[in-house]
């Protein structure tokens, strides 16, 4: 298997506060990995350093082995719910990429449409934002991230803001999409049930300052269904994760306690 | 002979619900104006305290024949338009530069504020005495009491632009100039139309406030002859005039709004 995605020494401070220390993990090729961590591990940090809107202090972000220098278009971002822009339409905001990178033609179009189809939200092209649910907004958000066809796609808790039940829904439309062309996909999360239903890997993380505190196979089969969350396998990785974060976890909560109001 | 009634409830997108919200506009206004009337008619019955609709209708109606209204109302409207167009242009623009550049921020910044916050209105005189009797004058006076509205609504709809978005528009690899006119700029439109309306408002007081100090013609002019003169009816012609043109402009900016926003009357279409 051929590494995708290397992600090499990475150290970020900001003035006095050292948020990433040494941050080593890859995703190869067609691989879903999925990154947990407790606040404070500096994923945000990680991910706008991955995007290339953040430069580290030190280490690199590579892609096929090429180091990264800022954004780009190899690299397919879905946020957490609201990025899509309240002033386009679903059409508008998938092909937002393409246009922006002026990419936008007869082919790629078609290739918009099919990713449209795809989320399931053909038909849904000349709404705006505010008319669809939220559960179809991360669609759209997803569409707008495949649209550009990047080498990696980067999910940031894109399911967060979800309810529980559409979260779960849509976790298995996410498999379904990446069972179809198996685009090497980094997916951040703090939901461990979601990371491990989701990911051949999770990377978790440790904080203040972030570092990579263990790399967690998961050997679950695929394609995988939502009983699968009820089995005792799932049990076990999900209270694997746990008991790695959980100190963390109480450590972070306390923090918030006292921070000054 | 049994009747079938059908009784069904309005439902708030209904066309049936739309009739009713516009009936009950229009009985308002058509219920107001027979109410004035009649006041006017068999209460306050001198035309100097109180002037009737239908008086005002035929003030109107003369003042249109000799042609004397279309002569007022042409010179006011061209002081308002040249003033409240060149106001929201130069607006844009100084907002723009205050929104992108911090140097400019610094030297424009406390005088917009002074100025925004002071009643311009008042040196309308000396705008008069400096710039001359003719419409220039009242052009300049529209001009800086709309155009502070125009610059701090555009500098805030451009800096409060969503983070997460421009974030977004970043990570699709957008340039500077790319996230200022498929970001920034999107997102300041309500802004720079809520600051439209207030300059509209803000010109229109101006227009005739300049014309009173001193003017040859215009409605402002025509206010100021009628009271001189007690003439009530040609008071009213004035005033009606000037509501009409200001519930006129705020309705196509409204149009306007809707065809530049349409993502804000889906909203509107939902709620």
């Amino acid at each position: 298997m051929t590494v995708k995605l290397q992600v090499k020494d990475l150290c970020k401070s900001f003035g006095t506060l050292e948020v990433m220390r040494d941050i080593n993990f890859h995703v190869d090729e067609h691989e879903f990995v999925a990154i947990v961590g407790p606040s404070g591990c500096g994923k945000t940090t990680l991910l706008r350093t991955i995007a290339g809107i953040e430069k580290a202090d030190r280490g690199v972000v590579m892609i096929d082995g090429r180091a990264l220098a800022g954004p780009g278009p190899d690299r397919g971002f879905v946020f957490q719910q609201d990025s899509l822009f309240p002033w386009r339409t679903i059409w508008q905001n998938v092909v937002f990429g393409l246009e922006v990178n002026g990419e936008l033609n007869a082919q790629t179009r078609m290739r918009a449409k099919e990713f449209l189809k795809l989320v399931g939200l053909s038909g849904f092209e000349k709404y705006y934002p505010t008319q669809i649910s939220g559960g179809m907004r991360q669609r759209v958000n997803l569409a707008r991230a495949l649209a550009i066809n990047p080498e990696v796609l980067i999910m940031d808790e894109p399911f967060s803001a979800l309810d529980a039940q559409t979260r779960e829904v849509m976790q298995l439309e996410l498999l379904r999409i990446w069972q179809q062309g198996r685009k090497t996909v980094l997916f951040i999360t703090h939901q461990i049930d979601e990371a491990v239903f989701l990911a051949d890997r999770i990377v978790v993380l440790g904080r203040r300052p972030g570092y990579v505190k263990e790399v967690i196979q998961v050997e679950l089969p695929r394609p995988r269904v939502l009983a699968l969350k009820r089995t005792a396998e799932f049990g076990a990785y999900v209270e694997r994760v746990w008991n790695l974060i959980e100190k963390d976890v109480h450590a972070s909560i306390q923090e918030d306690a006292q921070a000054p109001v | 002979m049994a009747e079938n009634v059908v009784v069904t409830r309005l439902k708030k997108s209904s066309a049936a619900w739309k009739g009713a919200l516009f009936w009950t506009s229009a009985a308002s206004i058509v219920g107001g104006l027979l109410l004035w009337e009649l006041v006017g008619r068999f209460v306050v019955k001198k035309v100097l305290f109180l002037t009737t609709p239908t008086q005002i209708v035929v003030e109107i109606v003369r003042l249109a024949r000799n042609g004397e209204l279309q002569q007022h109302i042409l010179v006011s409207a061209a002081e308002f338009s040249i003033g409240v167009v060149f106001a929201i242009f130069l607006g844009i623009g100084v907002g723009f530069a205050m929104a992108s550049n911090k140097f400019a921020k610094r030297a424009l910044g406390p005088w917009v504020a002074a100025f925004y916050a002071t009643p311009t209105i008042a040196i309308s005189p000396l705008i008069i005495l400096w710039a001359g009797i003719d419409i220039w004058s009242k052009v300049i006076v529209v001009v800086i009491n709309s155009i502070f509205p125009m610059i701090i609504n555009t500098e805030a709809g451009l800096r409060s632009t969503d983070r997460q978005l421009i974030d977004a528009a970043r990570c699709f690899g957008c340039s500077r100039l790319q996230i200022f006119w498929k970001v920034s700029l999107p997102s300041a439109v309500p802004f720079v139309f809520a600051g439209i309306k207030l300059a509209i408002g803000r010109g229109l007081v101006a227009v005739v406030v300049a014309e009173l100090f001193g003017s040859r013609a215009g409605l402002g002019f025509l206010l100021a002859q009628a009271s001189d003169a007690f003439n009530m009816p040609l008071l009213f012609v004035a005033v009606t005039i000037l509501a009409v043109t200001g519930m006129t402009l705020t309705w196509l900016v409204g149009m306007l709004e809707r065809l530049l926003m349409p993502w804000r009357t889906a909203v509107d279409q939902e709620s």
